[in-house]
Order: C-alpha cells, then sequence, then structure tokens
C-alpha cells in the first residue's frame, strides 16, 4: 500500500512556501508528490483558548491541503507541526475527534460560524479561510475540546432508558414491530450526542453560570429525542408517563421555542421537531389523564 | 415524581399558549371583523358595533375577565419566556428561527401597542363619555393623523402575524401537528388566516377615514 | 450497599456490559474511558451482530454457526467459548431488544435478518447500518440508569497508564491519567476489566478503526505481565473507502445485500464505471468463488483484491482500487438496509454509491488478537462454565478482559457480524467471572497497604514528567505515521519472513527514537500530546508483539498470509466425502494430509510474554473438543 505518512504534510509559513524540514519519505510515490503540488494551501483561523477560564484568542495558520481532506484531517496534519501565519511555533490545537466518519459526534465545533461535525466538513466546500470556533452553549476545556456533560445530565432526567428486570435473557420472544415504527424510531436512534442541536437552539442556555451537569434549564432537543424514542418502545412505554413527567416539569417540553433550529442543523436528519410534536401531544394527553386521575 | 398538574411550570406555559389562541386571538379576529364595519359609517359603528356590545349584560366580568386578564396574562409571562431565549437570525437563518425572532419582538412591541391603544380608546371612553358616546369620531380624528394610523397599521400587522405565527406554533406545542409536512401546511394555513385578518383589520382602519360621518344620521 | 469496587477501563459495548452485570450484581463500579461513552469506537460497528433465530426459513442452526465461526477462523479459536458464544447469541438479541435497540423489522414485525460473510445463512440481525451505534445506546442507557442510582461512577477523559499488584502479583487497582488536569492517581479495585478495544491505529491512516484504537492500555497489561496472544491475526477489511486521512469502512452488509465486486476486465480501459457493459466487468470473487460469490469470508476478499491490484495489476486505472457496485439493486430496498454507509459515501467520496459505484480497498480493521484471556471448560454441556471466575481472566491475577483487547473468538480470521456478538457476550461473561471472583476475595482493596499505590504513581509522575521536560527532536505524530506506513507495508496482507526481520529493526530503531520525543509543548492543562506520546510508545512496543508473533508463524491461517508457506488448494473442489477423508481423488488425498501435518505443527496459540529483551514467542494448544477440525477452507 501507499505509505503517506499522515504527518507528512508541513505547514506553511507566512509566504505560503513548504517548511523545509519536513520528514522526507523516500518511498513515496510520484503521485502523492503530484497531488500536494496540486493541491491548494488554506488559512485557518482558530479561536483558541489555554484553560476554561483564560481569555479566548484567535491564531491563524496556513496549511497545505489534499484532496479529500476536511476539517479533522487537516487538524491532525497541523497538530505535528504547529506554526502560525506567522512564524510562531505554539502548542498544538486542542480538539475532540475519533471516528472521523460522523458517528461518534466528538468533532462538532463552529466551522465559518456553523456548528457542525469537523470530521464530515470536508475542505473542497469550504473557501479558501476556514474560521473554528469550539461549540457553543458548552464550557471550554481547551481550545476547540468543550465539556459535554450538560447533554447526558439532560438524558438522566428525562430518564432515558428502559428499565429492565435485568440483563440476562429471559426467554421471552422480542416485540413485534411494524416495519413502520421501526422506520420512524430508527431516525432517533441514530442520535450520537454530537450537541450541535443544542449549539443552535436559542432556547438552550449558555454554559456561563450554570453547573456542568446542569439540571434546571431546557433539556433540549436531543434529549427529547430520546424520550420520543423510548415511549415507543414496547417496553419503555411503560415508564411513558415518569419520563412526560420529567418533561413537563422546568426546562422540559415546553421551553421549546418552536425556532425549529435543531432540525435544520441535525447531521444525522434526526426529525426532532416532529418528535416535540408528538411530545406535545403525548404530555397534552397526560396533563388531562392526571386531571382526572386516570 | 413530580405530576404534571401539580407542576406549575407546565401549566403556565400551557395556559399562555391556550390563552393566546382562546381568547385573545379569537377576541382580535373578533376586534378587527368587527372593527372592519368602520366603513359603514359613524352612525352603524356607534349603534350597531359600539352600542351592541354596550349594552351586553356582564360587559365588564367579560371585558376583564375574558379579554384584559388574559391578554395581561399572556403578556407579562410572555416577556418573562424572552428572557429564556437568545435569537441568532444571523447565524440561523432559517424561516422558523426568524419566525421565532419576529414572535418574540412582535410581541414587545404589542404590548407597548396595546397599551396605548386601551388608552387612547377603552381607558380614554370611560374617562371621557363623549369619546365613548362617538368612538368612531374619536378613531377617525386620531387616524387623520398619519403618525398614529402608522403606528396603527404596524400594530396591526404586528398582531395579526403574533397571532397566526403563535397558532401554528401552538398546533406543535399541544401536537396537533407532528410531521413537517402538517406543520408546513397548517404553517400556510395560518399564514392565510394572518393575511386575511390583516386584510379586514387594514379595511377597518381605511374605513373610518374613507366612511362618510353623517351615514344614517 | 456493601458490594466491592471493581474497576472497568473502556466504554465500548465490552465494557459496558461488563459495567451493567458487576453493578447489577451489587458492587460498586468506576467506569474509565478517554471520553464520553457514547465516542467508542463500538459505534463505527456497521452491518449487524449474528444470533441464530432461524428465521428465514433456511433451516439454521446454532451448530452451523459454530462451525462458520471455527472454520471461518482457521479453527484457531478455543472451541468451548466459541460455542457458548453461539448458543448465547439469541438471548442476547432479545436482551438488547427489551433493552430498546431498533432492530431492524420484516414485514410480519420480527426481527430481520441478513446474509453476512463466510456463511451461506441469514444469520445477522441488524439496526438499518449503524447496528454498533444501536445497540450502544442501549447498553449506554443502561448503565446511565445505573449511574443515575448511584451504582456506577464514571470517569471520563481519564486514560489507564497502569496497573497496580500487590505483593502477590494480584491486580489491585489502576493508576489513571486525567486528561484535563494531567493528574495521576491511583484507584483501588478488588477487580479490573479491561475492555479497551482494538489496535487499528498501529497502521494510520490505512485503518477503518478509530484514532483512540490505539492498543495502548493492552499494551501496558502486557508490559506489565498480561500474556498477549494470537497477536499476529489481524484482519483487514476488503471493502474499505478510498481515504487519505483514514479509510472508512464500508459494511460487509454491502455485500450481504447483494453488493458485487469487479474491475473491468480490460486493465487499460478508462471509461466511467456505468459505461462499461456487463460482459466486460470482471468479478473476480463470483469466478473465483462461486460457492459463496461477493460474501467469502473478509480475509479471503482481502487477498483476491490484494491479487487482483498488487500481482495482476488489475486495480482500477491500474491503481489499488476496486469497485463495489450497489448500482443494480432496488434503491428504495438499499435506501432501508444501508443508509448509514450510504450517507458516509456520499459524504466523504461526494458521489453517490446508488449512482456509481464505489471504489474500494482492504485496510487494517480488525485484532483478532489480543490480551490472553482463560475459560473453565464445562465438560457438561462443551461450553464454558458458566460464572466461573477463570472466564475471561488475563494471566494477571485479578485482572480480566473483554470485547476486542482479548483474544478469545476468532481465531485467525473473524467472521462479520461476529464482532457485536463478541465483544457484547465476552463482556457479560467477563463481568459474571468478576462477580464470583469477588465472592472469593476475603481482604477488599481499601484495606491494602498505600505504599504499592504510591509507588506506581510516582514511576507514572516519574515518566510524566521526563516526557514533559524531553527535547529529543522525535516527534510524536510522525514516529506514529511512520509506524503506520511500516506496518502497512511490512506486516500487512500478504508478509514475507525477510520483510518482517526488516520490521523488526524498523521497529526497534522507532523504539529508540521514541525514547527522545519532543513533546513541543509542556502546557499543564488537557495536553494531547503528553496522552498521545505514551499512547505511540506503547503502540510501537505493541506492533513488535505483533511482527515477532508474524515472524514466528511459518504458515497461512486465516488473516495471516504468509505465501512462502501457502498449502495450495488442489484445484478440483473438493467432494463431500473427502473432507471426511473418504475415497476421493488424490489430490485431494494428498492435500488433506500435508493439511493435518500442518495442522499438527501450527494449530496453536501463540502466546507472547513480556521480557525485558523483547517479546518471547511460545505455542500452547488450541482446545478443540467441541469439532474436530476436518475440513480446510474452501469457499469455492
Amino acid at each position: 500500500m501507499t505509505s503517506i505518512a499522515g504527518a507528512d504534510r508541513p505547514a506553511l509559513r507566512g509566504d505560503g512556501s513548504a517548511d523545509g524540514a519536513r520528514d522526507t519519505d523516500p518511498s513515496s510515490g510520484s503521485a502523492a508528490d503530484t497531488q500536494r503540488a496540486h493541491s491548494r494551501s488554506v488559512e485557518l483561523q482558530i479561536r483558541r483558548q489555554d484553560a476554561p477560564d483564560a481569555a479566548p484568542y484567535w491564531q491563524r495558520f496556513r496549511i497545505a491541503t489534499r484532496p479529500g481532506d476536511n476539517v479533522v484531517s487537516v487538524l491532525r496534519a497541523l497538530r505535528a507541526d504547529p506554526i502560525t501565519a506567522d512564524g510562531e511555533r505554539v502548542d498544538p490545537v486542542a480538539f475532540e475527534h475519533n471516528c472521523m466518519e460522523e458517528v461518534c459526534g466528538a468533532c462538532a465545533m463552529l466551522i465559518d460560524g456553523s456548528p457542525r461535525p469537523a470530521c464530515s466538513a470536508l475542505l473542497k466546500d469550504l473557501g479558501a479561510v476556514i474560521r473554528l470556533e469550539p461549540l457553543p452553549k458548552f464550557p471550554v476545556v481547551r481550545d476547540l475540546m468543550v465539556d459535554r456533560a450538560r447533554l447526558f445530565a439532560a438524558l438522566k432526567r428525562t430518564r432515558a432508558w428502559v428499565r429492565l428486570d435485568g440483563h440476562w435473557d429471559n426467554h421471552e420472544r422480542a416485540p413485534r414491530i411494524s416495519q413502520r415504527q421501526w422506520a420512524a424510531d430508527y431516525l432517533y436512534s441514530r442520535c450520537m450526542s454530537c450537541g450541535i442541536c443544542l449549539a443552535a437552539c436559542p432556547q438552550f442556555p449558555d454554559a456561563a453560570g450554570r453547573p456542568a451537569d446542569d439540571s434546571a434549564g431546557f433539556v433540549g432537543p436531543a434529549a427529547l429525542g430520546q424520550v420520543r424514542l423510548l415511549n415507543a418502545h414496547p417496553l419503555g412505554r411503560y415508564d411513558k408517563a415518569e419520563r412526560l413527567h420529567a418533561i413537563m416539569a422546568d426546562g422540559g417540553l415546553t421551553d421549546c421555542g418552536n425556532a425549529q433550529n435543531c432540525v435544520r442543523v441535525c447531521p444525522k436528519e434526526i426529525p426532532l421537531t416532529t418528535a416535540i410534536g408528538e411530545l406535545g401531544r403525548q404530555t397534552t394527553v397526560q396533563a388531562v389523564k392526571d386531571f382526572f386521575g386516570v | 415524581m413530580s405530576s404534571s398538574i401539580s407542576n406549575r411550570h407546565f401549566l403556565l406555559r400551557r395556559l399562555h399558549s391556550l390563552l393566546g389562541v382562546v381568547p385573545v386571538g379569537a377576541f382580535l379576529a373578533f376586534h378587527l371583523w368587527e372593527n372592519s364595519q368602520s366603513r359603514f359609517g359613524a352612525a352603524h359603528f356607534n349603534e350597531e358595533v359600539v352600542g351592541a356590545l354596550a349594552g351586553l349584560n356582564y360587559l365588564p366580568f367579560i371585558e376583564i375577565g375574558l379579554i384584559a386578564l388574559p391578554l395581561a396574562f399572556h403578556a407579562f409571562y410572555g416577556l418573562a419566556i424572552i428572557r429564556d431565549g437568545r435569537a441568532e437570525p444571523m447565524r440561523y437563518g432559517y424561516l422558523r428561527n426568524w419566525l421565532y425572532w419576529m414572535q418574540r419582538l412582535s410581541g414587545i412591541g404589542l404590548v407597548v401597542f396595546i397599551l396605548l391603544h386601551v388608552g387612547m380608546t377603552r381607558i380614554a371612553g370611560l374617562l371621557d363619555p363623549a369619546i365613548h358616546a362617538d368612538l368612531f369620531g374619536h378613531m377617525r380624528s386620531a387616524l387623520s393623523n398619519s403618525l398614529v394610523f402608522d403606528l396603527y397599521l404596524i400594530g396591526l400587522w404586528l398582531a395579526v402575524a403574533h397571532f397566526a405565527n403563535g397558532l401554528a406554533t401552538a398546533a406543535i406545542s399541544w401536537g396537533l401537528t407532528t410531521s413537517a409536512a402538517a406543520q408546513a401546511r397548517f404553517g400556510w394555513f395560518c399564514l392565510g388566516l394572518g393575511l386575511l385578518l390583516g386584510v379586514i383589520g387594514t379595511h377597518g382602519l381605511l374605513g373610518y377615514l374613507s366612511a362618510p360621518v353623517g351615514t344614517g344620521a | 450497599m456493601s458490594g466491592r469496587q471493581v474497576i472497568v477501563v473502556g466504554g465500548g459495548l465490552g465494557g459496558l456490559w461488563a459495567t451493567l452485570v458487576i453493578a447489577g450484581g451489587g458492587h460498586r463500579v468506576m467506569l474509565f474511558s478517554l471520553f464520553e461513552m457514547m465516542r467508542s469506537h463500538s459505534v463505527c460497528a456497521q452491518g449487524g451482530i449474528n444470533a441464530v433465530l432461524d428465521m428465514q426459513g433456511q433451516h439454521d442452526s446454532v451448530e452451523q454457526h459454530i462451525l462458520d465461526t471455527l472454520k471461518g477462523g482457521g479453527w484457531l479459536a478455543n472451541q468451548p467459548p466459541v460455542k457458548s458464544m453461539c448458543e448465547s447469541a439469541p438471548g442476547l438479541i432479545r436482551t438488547f431488544e427489551r433493552m430498546g435497540v431498533t432492530f431492524s423489522r420484516t414485514p410480519e414485525g420480527l426481527l430481520d435478518q441478513r446474509l453476512f460473510g463466510g456463511v451461506k445463512k441469514k444469520r445477522t440481525c441488524f439496526a438499518g447500518a449503524s447496528t454498533g451505534q444501536q445497540l450502544m445506546h442501549g447498553v449506554d442507557q443502561q448503565v446511565r440508569r445505573l449511574e443515575a442510582e448511584g451504582r456506577v461512577d464514571k470517569h471520563e477523559w481519564w486514560e489507564l497508564l497502569s496497573l497496580v499488584k500487590d505483593a502477590d502479583g494480584v491486580c489491585r487497582g489502576i493508576v489513571a491519567m486525567d486528561l484535563r488536569s494531567l493528574e495521576v492517581r491511583a484507584f483501588r479495585a478488588d477487580a479490573v476489566v479491561l475492555a479497551t478495544g482494538g489496535l487499528g491505529q498501529l497502521y494510520t491512516p490505512q485503518t477503518t478503526c478509530s484514532t483512540n484504537s490505539t492498543g495502548a492500555a493492552a499494551s501496558r497489561a502486557y508490559q506489565q505481565g498480561a500474556r498477549f496472544a494470537n497477536a499476529e491475526l489481524f484482519q483487514f477489511h476488503p471493502t474499505a473507502m478510498i481515504g487519505e486521512d483514514k479509510t472508512r469502512l464500508m459494511s460487509e452488509a454491502a455485500r450481504g445485500e447483494g453488493g458485487r465486486v469487479w474491475v473491468p476486465k480490460d486493465p487499460t480501459d478508462r471509461r466511467e464505471p456505468n459505461r462499461i457493459p456487463e460482459a466486460e466487468r470482471w468479478h473476480f470473487l463470483e469466478e473465483w468463488y462461486p460457492a459463496y460469490g461477493n460474501t467469502v469470508p473478509r480475509d479471503i476478499a482481502s487477498r483476491a483484491i490484494w491479487k487482483i491490484c498488487r500481482e495482476l495489476g488489475h486495480g482500477v486505472g491500474g491503481g489499488d482500487r476496486v469497485y463495489l457496485d450497489l448500482t443494480h439493486l432496488d434503491r428504495a430496498f438499499v435506501e432501508t438496509r444501508l443508509g448509514a454507509i450510504l450517507s458516509i459515501y456520499r459524504k466523504f467520496a461526494g458521489t453517490d454509491p446508488l449512482g456509481a459505484p464505489m471504489e474500494i480497498f482492504p485496510a487494517a480493521h480488525y485484532a483478532m488478537g489480543g490480551l490472553w484471556v482463560d475459560f473453565e471448560h464445562d465438560p457438561a454441556t462443551g461450553g464454558v462454565k458458566p460464572d466461573s471466575p477463570r472466564n475471561h481472566a488475563t494471566s494477571l491475577p485479578g485482572l480480566y478482559a473483554c470485547g476486542e483487547c482479548d483474544y478469545a473468538y476468532h481465531g485467525a480470521n473473524r467472521l462479520g457480524a461476529n464482532s457485536l456478538l463478541s465483544a457484547s457476550y465476552s463482556g457479560r461473561v467477563a463481568g459474571e467471572a468478576v462477580l464470583s471472583h469477588l465472592a472469593g476475595i476475603e481482604r477488599g482493596a481499601e484495606a491494602l497497604a498505600d505504599a504499592p499505590f504510591a509507588a506506581e504513581v510516582a514511576r507514572q509522575q516519574s515518566i510524566n514528567d521526563e516526557l514533559m521536560a524531553n527535547r529529543g527532536g522525535e516527534n510524536p505524530y510522525r514516529l506514529h505515521a511512520a509506524l503506520g506506513a511500516l506496518m502497512t507495508s511490512r506486516v500487512g496482507v500478504v508478509r514475507d519472513n525477510a520483510e518482517l526481520d526488516a520490521a523488526l529493526a524498523e521497529i526497534a530503531e522507532l523504539e529508540q527514537r521514541a525514547a527522545h520525543m519532543d513533546l513541543t509543548e509542556s502546557t499543564p492543562w488537557a495536553n494531547q500530546t503528553l496522552a498521545y506520546a505514551r499512547q505511540v510508545q506503547d503502540m510501537i512496543r505493541l506492533a513488535r508483539v505483533m511482527t515477532a508473533s508474524a515472524r514466528a508463524r511459518d504458515e497461512c491461517r486465516g488473516a495471516h498470509y504468509k505465501p512462502a508457506f501457502e498449502l495450495p488448494l488442489p484445484a478440483s473442489k473438493a467432494a463431500s466425502s473427502a473432507t471426511a477423508g473418504g475415497n476421493a481423488d488424490p489430490a485431494w488425498e494428498a492435500y488433506m494430509a500435508r493439511w493435518q501435518a500442518n495442522n499438527e505443527r501450527w494449530l496453536k496459540t501463540t502466546v507472547a510474554e513480556h521480557t525485558p529483551d523483547g517479546p518471547r514467542i511460545d505455542f500452547e494448544p488450541v482446545d478443540l473438543s467441541v469439532l474436530a477440525p476436518d475440513q480446510p477452507r474452501d469457499y469455492r
């Protein structure tokens, strides 16, 4: 296999010329060289922050790109040689990533002002200058790393689980579920906890001044999608009233302002606003039931 | 375990939503319909419209209990809700997000407008029987001032927009519309309703200025 | 609660399953992960999970699942654990189902199943093409419930650095580093479970694995005395997208659902694939393996594609790529069953796999080998003894391993959709074993002297301090890239002893260089380079184990392919009687004799043990008590 070293791609100095000190890979074929020769370079403008309570600042980097590059791949390449466009050697940019195929949810950040997974943000679709900022609404850990504990806290608040007797096999055949219901449910189970819907939600409060596992503010669309999913499950249904009561409390479903940004920015195209509508119906019915003591 | 009906939060939010539609929204529609009769002139308006309403039994209870209090609750709880949100219409330029932003701006604008409007008409009428006796004339003279006319025109369209959009989102909040398609369909319906109410209202405003003063007198 | 304290390292499918069982048994679990649990690599599994439900009218049987797994794995797996795993599979599916996993359905509302490689029956349950993510949802929610009840204490963004052993050599805790504050701290436990996943990053960037699948944790356990088994057995997935940053997986389900692999018959053909008529396409898998066609096991498909591109120079456009074609299938059908991978291809390649064939090539995917783990054979059932404390115990007392970081179930080659099964099953079994182990403990870890914990913290802290202060000039990111290039070119799909010797020399050199790293940053907060540099050092040490093990095994078995030692199959396909040693054609008689002789010598588990001078490689017998290996792998 061709061995194109991942780090064999230097940051460019201010004048755009390649750093001569790069590792040369004797085995690298001419194809790779040709690609590099034809590649363009981009400028990354990165909002950096050394620690949670430190002041943010901006740095610019120039980096040569390859066909197929995405924001994660250039950030990875940049780690090996973090030299700013002004030629200053700085600390590598801290950021989270893992699967690089948009399923783990780790790499969400603001790219040119829009929240999205960085791995699927292909450079060919972006401009010559790319602005990267940490995902808003969440406390910054360092640079582009944020702490999404609130997202998982919301799953606890909404009791987003099925209450099993235990992990063992009880020898009972799986319940039947129509293909139609499956198709609707499956959409919600593709949530990857990236937090992008929360970043874009005008009702989801900013992290500032709130505890890391905030349990009072709006739970946000991601957790509501999971309530919708679990309320439909043949066993999950048993705790439907509990879950509905949880989202009828402070910071629950009624805090949604129907701006519907969530459904527009969700990278997995989860119909979050349909979930919100369905939960609206379920809570309406639940309130009537509660009123009449059903 | 908290129960929905013992939890204030849910009930208040839903009450806010409900009151926005009934009675506040319904009153808006009725009010615009009534005022659209301005074109039939002062006599008709003062006697058939204002007079008929003034002759209702239990009028103060209706006015306070069915209109003023619900409206006040909807307005002031709405102002409280607005504090929780942070719209970024430029970053997220989607239609629904703009409407979210507009709903909140129009809400603030409407609080100001309705206070002025009620003060100029109903309160002024209470203080000055002459105004009450010829509301048509009072409105006609007020609206002849182009500043007041513009203010009313803006207030009217803010109100119908706020109502139409509020109706569309209430349908989601209450779970009437769930799928994106249903939400879009009902959204178009509400747009149509809003335009219709806006036209009726504008027609009413113009009617004050265009109608003959002494018709039927 | 009066339970004991257990540490589980790893928040993927195996670790979460172990956590469920242990916390469910009344003990406190500290769950460590490098990141929030849902980022674990298990979410990348796509195609499905095998379980015999026999709901497709194909007369499938658990026995057949066992046979397919053993044979697909070159007969190298110990058989009782495989038997028990296959028998437990339907129950696991039912349990996942109860957890709320959205398995795809048939029109009758029953669990749907599809075909996968190396088998002839539809046996794979699936949830669209994101099955791993769905299964993770199920167990993650269950663990979150336990967390909310205070029975599980999550330590996210913590990295295991080493194990702590008491005076008797029993593992009684770990030393871990907070990836934010860089604090190095000891945690005591009465048992430690490693569920730290695979090691595809040894082949960076030509791997389908997530960037945290480094194998560093398993390497650390190995360096502290845990034995490492079958390290040379590493699977290359035949159908990965071409990519320079990562080669993304295109599930085997694509072939299972009818996808066809082909190249133009004329290697100089430069036409768009859609313009090449059917008659001018070479469906080489279907031609070479008519019985299984496109659904041959992965090692065979990978070698076939390798042969097409590297030996015959017949790759598309003369390069390292072949077509994986779904365009002849019904759009709606493919969209429903494979939506997740179609979306990955569309997003990352920018073209629609339903409009034109995908371009794919093999890439590093899954470690069959891993930490050596024990099992207790149950003579009554032929499987493993339930609840035995020996099950999934590593060679270090008190240390358990499950999931991809163990070696237990896949022999020399893993069948598709068996990994989600083994991760789940092994997590459950390891959890049950830990419960039994805890029952036998008299003195809890909290009562132990502080000295070994403090000493280990000091040792790890000094490694960190040294790395932070070092200005050796070697860049950890470049060292990793060099390691990936080396492993890909010399310890890859096709192996050769001279190449392996050269690789060992290069690895030794890399290890030297890795001792002189320069982190280029000394920030004491969320310093990712520090953690990475340590991972790179441990990856290089693991690469040495892998390469030394590969050097030691002079044969072809499953994914380990050394052409110099190949036993070519006779030209004719075996008559079924030949497999039983009947009176078939003499070519087969001769072949079977050589095959059996080869098994005599090599049908053994490779076991590596850490010594100061490098890995000491040994072999131990394989438990063949369930099915005598009498069928060579012939998928033609």
